[in-house]
């Protein structure tokens, strides 16, 4: 869609400590990867410095470690961050501090913010019904994350500091229809505070994307992209009177996986193919692929190279990007995108009804449609009404194979020392007055973004930064009864 | 009348996809367990330390994140220090079936993995039970 150049390829990637990951990504960037979206590790996602309890056993499992600046120093080392059409973090508790991080990196590196594009993720309230990684209480999360798009509204406008997520509630059994209605619920959610906040929605809309989701149905898919980008359009232009035509023109980011098997991986090339291939034919504007041996554990780097390799050919080869909207007027195709339409608008009414998002989660009603869903889906999995060939069709006696790609038993301890190492060399007074900035600012109303960089540039770590927040906001838990209904 | 049938389903470590969790909880809850979910990030500790409190006949911990063998045999290690080893333990989740051997052997009841079909893990919870003096 409004295509005047292919899909960016992105390229979901971290392990280990900053050291081991960083040849990763030089490949990624020999390979022709468009865009790094870093994997960080859990204790970094819910800010944990890697010496934390609560760290033990998990640094540089799922993803890298990054406890401070210097680990983003060696991570990016011989990598400028304009070698890159754009660099992304997750970073869903604390946009900020991802924030922060790379535009500290950038000026390290000699760098203009104009001359590179950050990418995040940023999408706090799906964390609370899918996913996990919260660390606040949903109200000042809210905040958090939405002071990294005010703070790109005014200083870097050709950012995307937040994507709406519809892949995780879809993952968690909400279906990608209702999923994708709980996903702008989110949405106008953000976009309420920061007009509340005094911004115009032009200031605020072309900043977003949204991370579409369907992994069951090709053609449902391709439908769900066309409908979510209509629904978008005028809700934009109707509900908030934008009149910049990068507000309606809603910017797509997927991810092709979800139906891959542990049984015979191999096979998994050829159904990440076909999803990102629907997404293709969706619109998608950026896109990265599930390598295949990921249901094994961490990607080893052939099969990471192959998920880079199907992007291209699917770029490049079979002339499948050339055309915008190809399936358009298709009977099939425009029955399901009307229908689809429909359905959003009709779910979207009832998250309004309870009062909107952050309502619809205090009340559990996403949560409820979604244990609804995943029982659903894994009776239906379990009874081969959803198929998976080798796995409850077609299966044959295989051995479940063993992931190849090893992670260095050592990173931890390695990480730890790194750590007390930066603690005794940077300037402690210098991070103290930074961490005390960022609590009277968090006290306030102020934007969070300027003293949460501060500390970042002091080499104040992850865990020290949210600890400080965590000191003014609260952490966020609770325990949940099931009895038989 | 005999006191129904308790289970905890917990997560430890930081791990946050709690689908299959609440899957297992809701197709329990529905043979007519009560069931506890503990919610995210949970330590060896605090798990035992509810299991405890709740005063549960078996407990179900869902991993992902490939911590499972420092977790699991904590677990199994602290029931034993805080003389609730008649609590059983019970795992499932991204576990390489390379490693179900070595847990059983830590004492780690049984390993499901996320294709094991939901009744198979019902029966096995309900037998279970049946030989520790039945469930209600």
């Amino acid at each position: 869609m409004y295509r005047g150049e292919p899909f960016i390829i992105r390229a979901y990637s971290g392990f280990g400590n900053a050291e081991e990951c960083n040849p990763r990504y030089k490949k990624l960037l020999q390979w022709g990867a468009d865009e790094i979206v870093m994997a960080i590790d859990l204790p970094t996602q819910v800010g944990y410095d890697s010496d934390h309890i609560m760290a033990r056993g998990e640094v540089g499992k799922v993803g890298v470690a990054i406890d401070s600046l210097k680990d983003m120093e060696i991570l990016f080392d011989g990598i400028p961050l304009n070698s890159l059409k754009r660099v992304s973090m997750l970073g869903n508790s604390f946009g900020p501090i991802a924030l922060s991080l790379f535009i500290a990196l950038g000026e390290k590196q000699g760098l203009r913010t104009t001359e590179y594009v950050i990418d995040l993720q940023n999408d706090i309230l799906k964390e609370y019904v899918a996913r996990g990684t919260y660390i606040f209480p949903i109200r000042p999360s809210i905040r958090v994350a939405t002071d990294v798009v005010a703070y790109c509204a005014h200083h870097a406008p050709h950012w995307y500091p937040m994507t709406l997520c519809v892949n995780h509630m879809n993952a968690a059994g909400a279906g990608s229809t209702k999923a994708t209605a709980f996903a702008l619920a989110n949405g106008l959610c953000y976009i309420q505070h920061l007009l509340d906040k005094g911004f115009g929605i032009d200031e605020i809309a072309p900043l977003l994307t949204m991370f579409l989701d369907e992994r069951a149905e090709f053609f449902v898919a391709i439908a769900n992209f066309r409908a979510t980008r209509r629904v978008w359009a005028n809700i934009m232009k109707e509900r908030f009177g934008a009149k910049d035509p990068r507000s309606m023109a809603l910017k797509i980011t997927a991810y092709s996986h979800g139906g891959e098997t542990l049984l015979e991986p191999v096979n998994n090339i050829a159904r990440i193919t076909l999803a990102a291939l629907a997404y293709v034919l969706g619109g998608v504007q950026s896109l990265y692929n599930a390598s295949y041996d990921e249901v094994l554990g961490v990607p080893t780097e052939e099969a990471a190279k192959i998920s880079v390799r199907i992007q291209q050919i699917l770029a490049h080869e079979l002339g499948i990007a050339d055309t915008v909207d190809p399936l358009g007027g298709s009977y099939f195709l425009e029955t399901l995108t009307h229908r689809i339409e429909e359905d959003i608008l009709e779910n979207l009414t009832k998250v309004e009804d309870l009062g909107g998002a952050v309502e619809a989660i205090e009340k559990g009603y996403y949560l409820g449609a979604m244990s609804e869903g995943a029982v659903k889906r894994k009776k239906e999995f379990d009874k081969a009404a959803r198929v998976s060939v080798g796995v409850n069709r077609f299966r044959t006696e295989s051995e479940v194979p063993i992931g190849a790609f090893r992670i260095d038993s050592s990173v931890e301890s390695k990480q730890i020392e790194g750590l007390n190492r930066l603690r005794k060399e940077r300037n402690g007074r210098r991070v103290g007055e930074s961490l005390q900035y960022i609590r009277e600012v968090a006290k306030g109303v102020e934007n969070l973004v300027p003293p949460i960089l501060e500390a970042i540039r002091a080499y104040a770590t992850v865990g020290e930064i949210c600890d400080t927040l965590r000191d003014v906001y609260g952490e966020y838990q609770k325990r949940e009864y099931f009895s038989s209904r | 009348m005999k006191r129904k049938t308790r289970v905890l389903i917990g997560k430890v470590g930081l791990d946050g996809h709690d689908v299959g969790a609440r899957v297992v909880a809701r197709a329990l809850a529905d043979e007519g367990m009560e069931v506890i979910y503990t919610g995210l990030r949970h330590t060896p500790e605090m798990i035992v330390k509810t299991a405890i409190e709740e005063g549960v006949d078996l407990i179900g911990i869902s991993i992902l994140s490939g911590s499972h063998m420092t977790f699991l045999p904590e677990i199994i290690q602290l029931l034993k220090q805080n003389h609730a080893g008649e609590i059983d333990l019970i795992a499932g989740g991204i576990i390489p079936a390379e490693d179900r051997p070595k847990l059983k052997k830590r004492g780690i009841k049984e390993v499901f993995f996320p294709e094991t079909p939901m009744t198979q893990i019902v029966t096995y919870v309900k037998s279970l039970l049946e030989k520790k003096g039945g469930w209600s």
